[in-house]
């Protein structure tokens, strides 16, 4: 990083050179990790992994959890986080199947299911930026909601028989390649040039390293804050939908796991740069890692069950890293 | 520092119940504490004074042993001591009690009493009765009658105070250290805490006082020892000397050549203040010119940080009006609207307020700025790199360039962004709140002949500063705050710090 003109004295630049080294060893640990991992199954299953078919399964596999992820990235840049994007997206998936059911418009039940994506948002960002209430309590309380809603609208079962037409968004293909990982690109990018390119992103990272400084800059820290909770209950929602369609059914919790599985993935993509902080290129080597990870390990013929221990184990990792980078700083 | 030119004020009968000798502490090698000495007799109450940054609080934590000192040493009853912890002076009979009052708010009053001793209990199990009973004697001996099963919180700002003294003699306090112990009580309150002040020092409790309130000092007090600059530099019988000696004593020498000359002040007008009112902040008007250093003076919680945060909109205020440039502001402000208006404020905490310290340079600057390097909601990094290496070259921020984070530069650097951040927004009226604090002398002065230049250009600058020579130097004409109004106005050119001082304790002559 530090890496263009260096001071005039010698040994400052040694300093410097050997500091920027240790960086790079615990910034490139989350880059190094998924290499490894790749490489492990790789020479594992040499047939099968890096095939074409299973490559692009992997990236099937993780395209709703990159899309929700992504929703959460957005709020961890400024701080918080929510609780409630699998919810909410499960939600928004059982609305739109249920009114697809009941006969209406694809139209129609897309847009009611980005309505509730848009309105769990708002309730989140309301509670969160002007009620001030903790990011915890507030999407925790939305998310058991919900949830409950969840199961109301699919009567708590789950629905199926959804039109081709809506299945074809999350089972389609274009260029041999599932449209959920077009969607899951096109979204990633959206937000990865949102963060770093607009002023709103400037203001969520500024509240993100200080909420005081952001504000005495003139940041109007509540809409900010309630604008990326909206956003990230939208994105959710997108995320729930695909989920549904790729699924061709919806039930109350389906989405439920893309919640820590997407604080996960964040984490580890803040051990990614060098500040520490929230970013959409780290979450996606998260989010690749998490994918990696479950996709290498059925293959192996890992019991499920060991796969979310060693996911918890990871979480840890990324943690641990994490607070070593800040410590450095 | 030794002070024997006088007789030792008091006939020492006793060894002294505290008593620290040829104290040094330094922080990252700046001396807060150069070789200090106090005495405090039992049955003693010991006023500590000296203005802000003199080192009373330095002193106070190493006797309490937070911090452990350089060198000297302290004796305890005549007797070498070493505190390794809060704990160990506790144990030895040292006790503070701090401004924020250090009650539970969530336990009962007798909790609180007791807290940090042995519970009577058996088993484990706490004895209601016992506990309630051995509070209510802490508290009998101070004549106090307070529900011991009431919550702490729920109790008044005097009850919090007596229930904090009575859990210092719970733990057998044979010095008991009061920092500002009158700052939230009202006159009855005051009357009613010096009582119990003078009951145990009949008991033979060293008290050593810290406060503000001169004129509670003199009503109080037996002995004086006033610090300045990390030194002890007198003390006295309060009997034998007067408040205004003792202001002047405080203070200590004055000006030098770091500040640049005086401008000339227009007579345009550009922010009317009237009878404004809020937090801290009581029915203060006044006006500020065009080119003018409008200073702010008085002692920390006077109000003056708190008006400045109200007139950058980041803190409400419940009354009165804001003109800025012939324009009355809405009544809720935002900190947004206010840069709008032209009011832009560099504020009091650098590090915490200031800036983002993991943020580049120019991020920094351009957080204010956003409106003006953006088209549509989209920044331009070219006009960002061109904005930050403008202010950087206009106050000459020592970087390696506008990328480099915040946080690696000097404190008069990262000042100097903060400054940067605000004078792209091209002020109208520039709030400095402390502009100096913690800076090395010579970027102090630089700061002092950029805040002249501003006003040159027209800005009326407006900065409150603890520092009075600081104050007297860099500016034109100088308020005064105590308790929340304003007490005095005095022109800066050949104003002199006991005249400051005097309005700053309240004292209208």
């Amino acid at each position: 990083m530090t890496t263009q003109k260096e001071s005039t004295t010698t040994t400052a630049v040694v300093v410097q050179q050997s500091k920027a080294a240790g960086r790079l060893l615990i910034s490139g640990g989350t880059v190094v990790a998924l290499i490894l991992l790749i490489l492990f199954f790789f020479l594992m299953r040499p047939d099968t992994f890096l095939s074409f078919v299973n490559v692009r399964n992997i990236l099937y596999q993780i395209s709703i959890l990159a899309i929700i992820a992504g929703a959460q990235t957005i709020v961890m840049v400024l701080g918080d986080f929510d609780l409630s994007v699998g919810a909410t997206s499960s939600l928004a998936g059982a609305v739109t199947s249920v009114l697809l059911l009941q006969e209406n418009g694809l139209g129609v039940a897309l847009l009611a299911g980005l309505a509730v994506g848009l309105i769990v948002g708002l309730v989140n960002g309301i509670l969160i930026a002007y009620l001030k209430m903790s990011a915890f309590v507030a999407t925790l309380a939305t998310m058991t909601s919900v949830i409950g809603l969840g199961y109301l609208v699919t009567g708590g079962t789950t629905v199926f028989g959804m039109p081709a037409e809506f299945n074809q968004l999350g089972q389609g293909r274009f260029l041999n390649i599932p449209l959920p990982v077009y969607f899951a690109v096109a979204i990633s990018v959206l937000i990865w040039a949102g963060l770093r390119f607009t002023t709103v992103g400037r203001r969520w990272y500024a509240i993100g390293g200080n909420v005081e400084v952001a504000r005495l800059s003139g940041v109007n820290v509540r809409f900010a804050r309630l604008l990326a909770f909206t956003l990230a209950g939208i994105i959710s929602a997108i995320g729930g939908i695909l989920l549904a369609a790729r699924l061709g059914s919806a039930a109350a919790e389906q989405g439920g796991d893309n919640t820590l599985f997407s604080v996960a993935a964040v984490f580890l993509g803040m051990t990614v740069i060098r500040s520490g902080a929230a970013n959409l290129v780290g979450t996606m080597i998260g989010v690749a890692i998490i994918g990696v990870m479950s996709n290498g390990l059925n293959i192996l013929g890992v019991n499920a069950y060991v796969q979310q221990v060693v996911t918890g184990l990871i979480i840890i990792a990324a943690v641990t890293l994490s607070s070593l980078k800040t410590r450095e700083t | 520092m030794t002070i024997t030119e006088e007789e030792p004020p008091v006939v020492v009968a006793a060894p002294p119940a505290l008593e620290a000798v040829d104290i040094v502490k330094s922080f990252d090698g700046v001396h807060a504490l150069k070789g200090v000495r106090l005495s405090v007799q039992p049955g003693e109450i010991h006023a500590l004074l000296g203005e802000n940054g003199a080192g009373k609080s330095t002193l106070i934590k190493i006797v309490t042993g937070l911090y452990s000192p350089d060198s000297g040493e302290i004796r305890r009853g005549g007797e070498t001591v070493e505190f390794a912890n809060v704990r160990a002076a506790h144990q030895a009979g040292v006790v503070a009690l701090y401004q924020e009052l250090s009650i539970v708010p969530t336990i009962s009053v007798a909790e609180n009493v007791l807290l940090g001793e042995q519970l009577p209990s058996r088993a484990g199990i706490v004895k209601g009765r016992a506990l309630r009973r051995r509070a209510g004697e802490q508290l009998a001996r101070l004549q106090q009658k307070i529900p011991l099963r009431k919550l702490a919180g729920d109790l008044s700002p005097v009850q919090q105070t007596m229930v904090a003294v009575a859990r210092a003699l719970a733990t057998d306090a044979r010095v008991l250290i009061l920092d500002e112990p009158t700052a939230s009580l009202t006159e009855t309150e005051i009357r009613e805490v010096f009582a119990v002040l003078r009951a145990l020092r009949e008991e033979g409790v060293a008290i050593v006082y810290v406060s503000h309130r001169l004129e509670e000092v003199f009503e109080l007090c037996d002995r004086l020892t006033i610090m300045r600059n990390g030194e002890t530099i007198v003390t006295k019988n309060v009997a034998d000397t007067t408040i205004d000696e003792v202001i002047s004593t405080m203070v200590g020498r004055s000006a030098d050549s770091l500040y640049p000359e005086r401008g000339t002040a227009t007579k345009d007008v550009v922010l009317t203040v009237e009878h404004l009112n809020g937090r801290r902040v009581k029915d203060v008007s006044f006006q500020a010119y065009a080119g003018e250093v409008l200073g702010i003076g008085g002692l920390a919680g006077s109000g003056r940080s708190e008006l400045l945060r109200i007139l950058a909109g980041a803190q409400g205020h419940k009354g009165g009006t804001i003109t800025v440039g012939g324009v009355p502001l809405r009544r809720r402000s935002a900190v947004g609207r206010m840069l709008d208006s032209g009011v832009a404020l560099v504020p009091e905490e650098r590090r915490s307020q200031g800036v983002l310290l993991g943020t580049s340079i120019q991020d920094n600057i351009a957080l204010a700025n956003l409106g003006s390097v953006s088209r549509a909601g989209v920044v331009s990094g070219r006009q960002i790199a061109q904005m930050a290496k403008r202010g950087m070259a206009d106050l000459q921020i020592k970087a390696r360039s506008p990328k480099q984070t915040v946080g690696e530069l000097s404190g008069g650097n990262q000042q100097k962004v903060v400054l940067a951040k605000m004078l792209a927004r091209r002020p109208k009226v520039l709030l400095m709140d402390e502009p100096t604090r913690g800076i090395d002398v010579g970027t102090k002065a630089e700061i002092y002949r950029l805040i002249r230049e501003l006003a040159a250009q027209g800005t009326a600058v407006i900065a409150v500063s603890s520092e009075l020579p600081e104050l007297i130097g860099m500016s034109d004409r100088i308020l005064i705050m105590h308790e929340g109004s304003i007490s005095g106005e005095v022109a800066a050119e050949g104003a002199d710090d006991e005249i400051l001082l005097s309005y700053a304790y309240g004292r209208s002559e």
